[in-house]
């Protein structure tokens, strides 16, 4: 007898009603990147799959305004190719092509990445620079809540059962602004990150910081951002020694905020190098421009 | 669960359990043995396949989310007169194939990005191989096959391609 049932939902409404049939522990499925994987480890903790990729709203990207909206079903694929976030979050883009080889980011999708929450889930950090914002849907209503409060521990989120990931929404970062990933891996492709980075910064007309968000994935226990680093850059001129004094700031805040361990000795050292590195890229070099 | 979808260009219908994965119902229903099983968890490519013209692996598919939809697996790869097409052929004149375990999904691989892009550079053909592991060969040989295949495509003005 199979372990558990599998339907496709139609549309978002169908989807919401299925995830909360009484007497039947329903999940999404996406991509299926995560949970297959999960279900070869875990006893099996549903009984049955809610199939929510053939919903056409929840695998679209549009902007509105200054608004974009990126639907939970997007693939990383899907993204990479997408001109409008090429062009506003070419970080995030970037992030994107970093997970898994082709096959796993033409399945794998950011709802999965987000929900799934794994400490080294690539997207995270750009999302959160971005200050996006995820939306929501159960019988109840919808809600939303940033990204960065959404995310409570590894693998652990406010998702409630039965309530569905619909989609992210962010505001377009100020034009000028430039943004960078950086991943540190055991290999060039196909691996999982130890550590990253995502920034976005811009200066002002006399060349002072005037917006800057840090974010590190798999620093800390969820991936958020560093009010102290950036403010040691707000307001300066962004060269060396600021960069340094930023970066150090990052690393002291990280084992403020998770002890010494094991391996911290690893990521003090690995977390400022990447950190003065993607700073370096957005203020002295050639970071990717946003707009 | 009854299934129905287009497998290597013809319409099946198979009634399968609804928790499987398309790799199982490939090679448990259909014996397409040619879709290698190895890690089953998204880590070697062995079980590549096409859905919908796109690489994904088969071992985190779901079997019921393909209704509807076109699987092309290595059976379905092949000139018109059933032998190799350019780019199998390609694998063993380069000799990119040793033991051959990893060889259907790297064929695969390959099709997935010559049917995006006709003139791959050596750093595209890798980071598309990215997903898939070979025990054997040192990759070389098979991005060789690959570049050798892409090349020879463009040439001519009527690619050979994979029957559609
Ligand atoms: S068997 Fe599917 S990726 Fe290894
Ligand atoms: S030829 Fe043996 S694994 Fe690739």
């Amino acid at each position: 007898m199979a372990k558990f049932d599998y339907v496709l939902a139609k549309t978002l409404e169908d989807a919401v009603h299925l995830l909360n049939e009484p007497n039947i522990r329903s999940i999404p499925l996406a991509g299926g990147t995560d949970i297959y994987v999960a279900i070869r480890v875990n006893p099996i903790w549903f009984d049955r799959l809610v199939d929510i990729r053939r919903i056409p709203e929840l695998s679209q990207i549009t902007q509105e305004g200054d608004v974009v909206s990126l639907g939970a079903a997007v693939t990383f694929s899907h993204a990479i190719a997408n001109p409008i976030l090429q062009k506003v979050a070419p970080f995030l883009v970037e992030a994107c092509s970093t997970i898994g080889g082709p096959a796993v980011r033409n399945c794998g999708t950011f709802g999965g990445n987000v929900s799934n929450a794994a400490a080294c889930a690539d997207s995270l950090p750009a999302l959160v620079c971005l200050e996006a914002v995820a939306h929501l849907r159960s019988p109840k209503g919808k809600r939303q809540l940033k990204v960065e409060d959404l995310v409570t521990g590894p693998h652990e989120t406010k998702i409630e059962s039965g309530e569905l990931l619909t989609h992210f929404t962010f505001k377009v970062p100020p034009e000028k602004a430039r943004s960078c990933f950086i991943k540190i891996g055991r290999r060039e492709a196909q691996s999982i990150s130890r550590l990253s980075i995502a920034v976005i910064g811009a200066v002002d007309s006399t060349g002072m910081v005037d917006y800057i968000r840090v974010c590190p994935g798999a620093a800390v226990a969820t991936p958020v951002r560093f009010p102290h680093v950036e403010a040691v850059l707000l307001g300066k001129k962004p060269d060396e020694e600021i960069i340094t004094a930023a970066a150090e700031q990052l690393v002291v805040d990280m084992i403020v905020s998770t002890g010494r361990r094991w391996s911290t000795e690893y990521k003090e050292i690995t977390l400022k190098a990447i950190a003065e590195r993607s700073l370096t890229k957005i203020f002295l070099e050639d970071g990717q421009h946003v707009n | 669960m009854l299934i129905n979808f287009n497998l290597n260009h013809k319409p099946v219908s198979v009634d399968a359990p609804a928790d499987i994965t398309l790799l199982a119902l490939l090679r448990d229903r259909f014996k397409l043995t040619g879709t290698k099983e190895a890690c089953e968890v998204g880590e070697c490519g062995a079980c590549s396949v096409l859905l919908d013209g796109e690489l994904v692996n088969s071992c985190l598919v779901a079997a019921p989310s393909v209704m509807g939809r076109n699987v092309v697996t290595i059976e379905g790869i092949h000139a018109e007169d059933g032998g190799p097409n350019d780019l199998q052929r390609n694998f063993i004149e380069k000799g990119a194939v040793q033991c051959g375990f990893c060889i259907p999904g790297m064929v695969l691989a390959g099709e997935a990005l010559l049917s995006i892009k006709s003139d791959p550079s050596r750093l595209e053909i890798r980071e598309a191989l990215a997903g898939n592991l070979c025990r054997c060969t040192g990759y070389m040989q098979i991005v060789d096959a690959i570049e050798t295949t892409a090349k020879a495509r463009a040439e001519k003005h009527h690619p050979e391609k994979r029957e559609d």
